[in-house]
């Protein structure tokens, strides 16, 4: 019993510390930083480092501008991870169909994922050009489409992967059973892949963010947060760049939490 | 016959016949569009006029050929991107040292290399290069930062990685720390290592690129954007757009090539077990 409330008491004094640490280090950088110590050291001056109480002093002046920005990010990321996982696991799907052709097909594709961002968003620019009248919504379909194959590519390999690797002699089992390739299909490779739609997304739901952030800078029409930051340095307004970037820095953490938060609720138990 | 039919199902057939593959759909809306279009090279030209003009030796400034255009700027960049891509390899490699030696230092910044990884740097280029003041050192530090924390964060799990006994087995010869790290921490970290680097050259590639469209001057991006805009010859946008792929799926092959050149056989297959990290 005593040994159990010691063994205890050191583990809150693990977690205790695990969380310290990195928040005085946290609070030292803001400290620092507040007091233009940080400017010396990196050589800045309050113009273009502005201190962190005006940047949040900026983002709450602008909210509803702000808002409206973060809305047009959000749907293009969104949007394109939506479109780029469902492409990337119907590919894996198709894969693990013909494998010969498909594994070719999958290696082709991830070749894909070393071809900068800068070279495809222009050219999908040019593209929809024709798709609308409204300069809004084509650029936000070409900013969509980059988004999109970006996250292809993480997906079809990762969720390959799952179709593929299952746990030995499961599929021996199902052959046992007389089992067909559909009920193969769904009852065994479709929730083994699970667990890897999660990897994949863990990649590309940071990637979609700054896909969307940079094909917002070819795009046609003036709109979003990476544009904002953007515009705003080239205006010399670094206080509301600034308060753009630590929106999209925000804008970063909360997908990333609320996909660890879905795959704790989905994946329990499972890992 | 039996030859020819395994050469005809070989791996590299099948890849090949995917790149045909892409290469028609490619020409197809190349002609499609050319048959609707006033301007198609604008849009979707064909690949061989794009392999003309890398070929052509029509100058279309007043002293360069497009290819001279590519090349000479391409060579700014890359530099840069290769400077910035080193110091970050560096900067990882001893955080992630580091953190496996200290406990603190790990649990200090272990919480930040996780955030950095969900934070969109690229799009902090702007702003790097407006407190930097300097396109050169902008793009060095841009690339650094890229780099250095998928280098850390695999590195990191590569030290950890290791086998408990064979640490214990290390310390019970008495082994110093220096040994520790020399003859067994680092080598089997290797495999994880370049899985960082891997993420991570791509990577260093496009954030000097992006850099570069942000300010005038030399280099890929500036002319990607002169070129967008109609300031010179539209083919060496298409140049540019291919070149800076070949050049980013090369980089990723390279750091393949140099993984084999320095560790034997039996270390890269533990090497398909690195994290990932998030690339772009």
């Amino acid at each position: 019993m005593w040994l159990e409330t010691k063994k205890k008491i050191r583990i809150t004094k693990q977690s205790v510390t695990t969380i310290l640490y990195p928040v005085l280090f946290g609070v030292l950088v803001a400290v620092l930083w507040q007091t233009q110590v940080l400017h010396k050291m990196i050589g800045a001056d309050t113009f273009t480092l502005p201190l962190p109480g005006r940047i949040f002093a900026i983002i709450s002046d602008n909210a509803p501008e702000i808002m409206l920005n973060v809305r047009a990010t959000v749907i293009v990321a969104l949007g394109g991870l939506v479109l780029g996982s469902l492409l990337g696991y119907l590919l894996a799907i198709l894969a693990t169909m013909f494998p010969k052709w498909g594994v070719g097909g999958l290696t082709v594709v991830s070749a894909f994922n070393a071809i900068p961002i800068i070279a495809i968003a222009p050219i999908l620019n040019n593209l929809t050009k024709d798709f609308s009248k409204d300069p809004n919504t084509r650029s936000m379909l070409a900013k969509m489409l980059v988004v999109m194959i970006m996250c292809t590519v993480s997906m079809s390999i990762n969720a390959y992967r799952g179709f593929t690797e299952l746990k030995p002699f499961s599929l021996d089992l199902m052959t046992s059973y007389a089992a067909s390739k559909t009920t193969v299909f769904f009852k065994l490779r479709v929730p083994n892949s699970i667990p890897y739609m999660f990897t994949a997304l863990r990649v590309s739901v940071p990637g979609s963010v700054i896909s969307a952030l940079v094909s917002e800078y070819f795009a046609e029409y003036i709109i979003g947060v990476g544009r904002q930051i953007r515009e705003n340095i080239v205006l010399a307004q670094y206080a509301t760049a600034w308060a753009y970037i630590t929106v999209a820095c925000a804008i970063g953490i909360i997908l990333y939490v609320v996909l660890l938060i879905v795959e704790g609720i989905l994946l329990k138990g499972r890992r | 016959m039996e030859k020819v039919k395994k050469a005809l199902t070989s791996n590299k057939m099948v890849t090949f016949v995917w790149v045909l593959g892409l290469i028609g759909v490619w020409e197809i809306g190349a002609t499609v569009i050319a048959q609707s279009k006033r301007t198609p090279e604008n849009v979707l030209p064909h690949l061989y006029q794009i392999l003309d003009s890398v070929f052509s030796d029509k100058l279309i400034n007043s002293t360069q050929t497009a290819l001279q255009v590519v090349l000479s700027n391409a060579g700014i960049t890359l530099i840069r991107a290769l400077i910035g891509f080193l110091i970050g390899i560096a900067i990882g490699f001893i955080l992630a040292f580091f953190m496996s030696m200290f406990k603190l230092v790990e649990k200090t910044f272990f919480p930040y290399l996780m955030i950095i990884q969900m934070i969109p740097i690229l799009g902090m280029a702007p702003i790097i290069l407006a407190v930097t003041k300097n396109i050169d050192s902008s793009r060095i530090v841009i690339a650094a930062i890229l780099t250095f924390y998928p280098v850390a964060t695999n590195t990191l799990a590569g030290f950890k990685a290791v086998e408990k006994e064979k640490r214990e087995l290390m310390y019970s010869i008495s082994a110093t720390n220096f040994q520790i790290y020399s003859k067994l921490m680092v080598p089997s970290c290797m495999p994880y290592f370049f899985t960082g680097l891997k993420i991570a050259a791509p990577m260093a590639i496009t954030a000097s690129i992006l850099v570069d469209t942000l300010q005038g001057g030399g280099g890929l991006g500036t002319m990607l954007s002169q070129s967008l805009k109609h300031a010179m010859s539209i083919y060496v946008f298409w140049q540019i757009v291919f070149f800076s792929a070949i050049i980013g799926i090369l980089s990723y092959y390279l750091m393949v090539v140099i993984e084999k050149l320095l560790s034997p056989y039996k270390r890269i297959k533990k090497a398909k077990k690195g994290v990932s990290v998030v690339g772009d």
